[in-house]
């Protein structure tokens, strides 16, 4: 999919001016200066990827420019005239409308009232049939088809996101900020998301793309503007550049992006058989069978929403699933609780990181202490040499070892859970089976390479390793073999190196294999 | 260009703002209550001296005050162990009244003839136990069936209150006394079931049980791996659940505890000021104004302390101005001012948390935009 006509379109409009811009915006929160005199701008009829590390600043430039946050310096400005945004709202009524990560639509109203929802234009008394018409319309101009009646709840998330582009363009929104839009898409659906913004460029809409998969980027954009710490570290055609550049500039320097394969003992570290988890009638998992050796990283491939979660749940003894066992080391735990599989020898890192990995209200050394062994009287001595030792060790950045864990960035979280959950990984005595789920999600380049080390050296001490992940880049750049989980089943398995990228994202989107060949 | 005012989450809450945000808020609601005594033709200068003078300039007035802040330092304990945790138990009114029937019953029948060490352990391990008594069906029913521990505490409130009145109004019970039939009251505990005074003043020495479960509950929470997992399960309990920490034992563990605290203060009644199960005696409203207490002090043993101190002055002083001759203050005044200060109170709370900044609205830089 060559972007260069959409590209070589903008050049013509070169004389207009840009549909938004950002010009020298400064955007401080306590503590940090998320956006430094940053210059950015998108032209009519192109698609225009905002790059960067997480925390390189993108959603804080997106939230500028569509109205969440005002700039502290600089000026927005939409089709050559200075802006001053007091709301998301005042932004679509600017004709500027975001699409967030996380969708914002009400489960129990259908497709048509989400749309409508907040919507200050509509008359007092809501024509539905004229509501559903216009969407349909929409629908069908941009390839977005969704059925006005049907309630969010029972969409799928890639519907989901359709509804919520399309609820800007309904709007009357030319410029579109998608923020991170494929994190939660299926292969397929990332390709008929592509389709739509093609689409949209090609009707004269301006599109900010917000993400950090380089494919991706080289694949929809035609501008890239790549943020490093807040600043803007360069602006590239996509049609002059490429992936290895790309990450160059983000993060600063050149990074490897091979991936090393262990060598497994055969001994079986982490065993799930038949394991069968639901929720009343219906199956969250359905008779998982799976084997974790010792020096082995395994990685559960799958669309978010498909058991992956439940999944850890239950082998990390969480919760007891309705059938089946769970083995670690040679011990059966199943229905044991956690504090059996831990013992047992397990070290768990659950994806979400601030809010079940780490209490958010607690310092850093009462996070170290979460998941040791406690006498009567808690051991805050160790537990602040634990955590004084992790801040350097891991380049953590935290204010100390008493400020709570609230106050750390995604990455730094995930570090602080890496060091308490890894700290004792194959020492006699330590965990010998890591669980870790999307362990470098919302990480930037820099901190997830690191996190993938540990992981790595966690294989090389000889731990079996499962590696959860909605992420197939991730889990293909980890594990040394593949399991892919649909609808709480493992539609697919084999070694990483065998199994082709097409095979895994089918049965991923529920293709049977075997059908296709 | 304009200016606009900004709540900015504070990154961290250090002890000034800790100390000086409550002294603020009672500063604040005092202003609030002059403005009423003006409007009721009152000198709030001097009314609000008066109050002091009577709570704690003389001596009598000091321990008079110390006197009242025994149980609201009890009761203060009991909401701030649970609340801290995000657990509502708002029936230490009726825990209080609980481990008074208990406590009193202990001290009738069981410490005749023992050391008033014995004899008044033996009130307040007895009241304890009612306390926790009375808060075990809220805790059950919240750990098994997340039943709201707000509702099943303050309706056992009620059986608590009506159980201690028919015991003394309504029956021949035990805790009656036989011999006054016109006006029934409760029977009085011998001397060793009684707390002794200090010299001549009505201060016994339940101040220095209740500074010393201050401590305790304060070990408790800051030190002790229970204490630890009643922090994980109030703050987060998905955390509790991937750490193996149990919250349905943690739960019914932190209701019991609090239950007990609850309990502990209608024994320190019984054995410092009571002497009998007396329901005219007793209820006061305690275990309510408790929870104004936790709620000033935010939740810290320490901090139970000193307000439950001027709470307690604010009581003893509001009682006083009624006496005075002349001005004819009303007894509510008081309770208008502690009403006043909790509100001042939560609304200050904001403002530790946050910082409030005047912010520029930054100026729009045409030429920038060319």
């Amino acid at each position: 999919m060559p972007p260069s006509e959409a590209a070589a379109g903008s050049e013509t409009v070169r004389s207009r001016p840009p549909a938004i811009a950002a010009v020298g915006v400064t955007k401080r929160f306590p503590g940090v200066i998320a956006n430094a005199d940053v210059d950015f701008h998108v032209d009519v009829g192109e698609v225009h990827t905002i790059l960067g590390e997480n925390g390189a600043g993108k959603s804080t430039l997106a939230a500028m420019l569509c109205g969440l946050y005002r700039p502290d310096e600089g000026t927005v400005v939409r089709d050559g005239s200075p802006l001053r945004l007091r709301s998301p709202r005042d932004g679509l009524a600017h004709g500027i409308g975001m699409v967030h990560q996380h969708f914002r639509l009400v489960d129990r109203f259908t497709v048509a009232e989400n749309i409508i929802l907040g919507d200050p234009t509509q008359p007092w008394l809501i024509d539905p049939e004229a509501v559903e018409d216009e969407v349909a319309a929409i629908g069908e101009r941009f390839g977005l088809p969704v059925d006005p009646h049907a309630r969010i709840g029972d969409l799928t998330v890639g519907q989901r996101q359709r509804v919520e582009i399309v609820k800007v363009l309904y709007r009357g929104a030319d410029v579109l900020l998608l923020d991170e839009p494929t994190a939660v898409l299926t292969p397929p659906e990332v390709e008929a998301l592509f389709v739509t913004v093609r689409a949209m460029v090609a009707e004269g809409k301006a599109v900010v793309f917000i993400s950090h998969k380089l494919g991706e980027v080289m694949s929809v954009s035609d501008r890239v503007t790549v943020m490093r710490n807040g600043h803007v570290t360069g602006e590239v055609a996509t049609a002059n550049t490429s992936q290895r550049e790309l990450a160059e500039l983000m993060v600063g320097r050149s990074v490897v992006l091979e991936t090393r394969r262990g060598t497994t003992s055969g001994e079986v570290g982490l065993s799930a058989a038949g394991l069968v988890v639901r929720d009343d009638d219906q199956v969250a998992l359905d008779h998982v069978d799976l084997d974790v050796n010792q020096g082995e990283i395994v990685g559960i491939a799958g669309v978010a929403g498909n058991g992956q979660r439940r999944l850890a749940r239950a082998l990390a003894g969480i919760e007891t699933p309705a059938e089946g066992t769970v083995v670690i080391g040679g011990v059966d735990v199943t229905g044991r609780g956690a504090l059996a599989a831990r013992r047992a020898g397990l070290a768990f890192v659950p994806e979400d990181r601030l809010g079940t990995g780490l209490v958010p209200g607690l310092s850093l050394t009462d996070n170290m202490l979460l998941t040791r062994r406690r006498a009567f009287f808690v051991d805050r001595k160790t537990a602040r040499a634990d955590a004084e030792q992790a801040i350097v060790e891991y380049e953590i950045k935290a204010p100390g070892t008493e400020a709570e864990a609230r106050v750390l960035s995604g990455g730094n979280a995930q570090k602080v859970l890496l060091a308490r959950e890894l700290a004792e990984v194959g020492e006699p005595g330590g965990p010998q089976v890591v669980i870790v789920s999307s362990p470098t999600r919302g990480l930037d380049v820099g901190a997830a390479e690191f996190v993938r080390g540990l992981l790595h050296e966690a294989r090389e001490r000889g731990a079996a390793v499962l590696v959860i992940s909605e992420d197939l880049d991730e889990v293909r750049s980890l594990a040394d073999r593949i399991a892919v989980l649909y609808r709480g089943r493992i539609a697919l398995e084999g070694p990483a190196d065998e199994l082709r990228l097409d095979e895994i994202g089918m049965a991923m989107a529920g293709v049977d294999p075997a059908e296709v060949r | 260009m304009g200016y606009t005012l900004q709540l900015e989450r504070r990154l961290s809450t250090n002890w000034k703002q800790a100390v000086f945000t409550p002294i603020l808020s009672v500063l604040a609601a005092l202003a609030a209550g002059a403005v009423f005594l003006l409007i009721e033709g009152f000198d709030p200068i001097s009314v609000y001296r008066e109050l002091f003078d009577a709570s704690f300039t003389s001596k009598f007035g000091i321990t008079d005050t110390l006197t009242i802040a025994v149980p609201l330092i009890l009761t203060g304990l009991a909401a701030a162990v649970v609340f801290r945790m995000n657990l509502f138990n708002i029936g230490a009114e009726g825990q209080l009244y609980l481990g008074a029937i208990f406590g009193s019953w202990a001290g009738l029948a069981l410490t005749d003839g023992l050391p008033t060490v014995a004899g008044v352990g033996l009130v307040l391990v007895f009241a304890a136990m009612g306390g926790a008594v009375w808060a075990l069906p809220a805790a059950v029913f919240k750990a098994f069936f997340g039943t709201s521990e707000i509702i099943t505490t303050l309706m056992l409130t009620f059986i608590a209150l009506f159980l201690m009145r028919y015991l003394i109004f309504g029956s021949s019970s035990y805790w009656r006394d036989p011999e006054t039939t016109n006006f029934p009251q409760g029977k009085r505990v011998p001397t060793s079931a009684r707390f002794e005074l200090f010299g001549d003043t009505r201060l016994h020495w339940g101040i220095v049980v209740a500074l010393g479960i201050v401590m305790l509950v304060w070990v408790l929470i800051r030190f002790t791996s229970l204490g630890f997992d009643m922090n994980v399960v109030g703050s987060s309990p998905a955390s509790a659940a991937y750490a193996g920490i149990s919250t349905r034992r943690t739960v019914i563990v932190a209701l019991l505890l609090s239950g007990a605290l609850g309990g502990l203060a209608g024994g320190a009644e019984v054995a410092g000021r009571a002497y009998a199960l007396d329901p005219n005696g007793l209820e006061l409203g305690l275990g309510f104004t408790g929870i104004v207490v936790a709620a000033l002090a935010r939740y810290h043993p320490f901090g139970i302390v000193i307000v439950a101190t001027f709470i307690a002055g604010l009581r003893n002083g509001g009682i006083a101005l009624q006496g005075l001759p002349g001005e004819r203050v009303p007894v509510e005044v008081s309770l208008m001012l502690q009403g006043a200060i909790l509100l001042c109170a939560i609304g200050g709370d904001i403002f530790a948390r946050n910082r409030l900044r005047l912010v520029r609205t930054a100026p729009q830089n045409v030429e920038a935009a060319s």
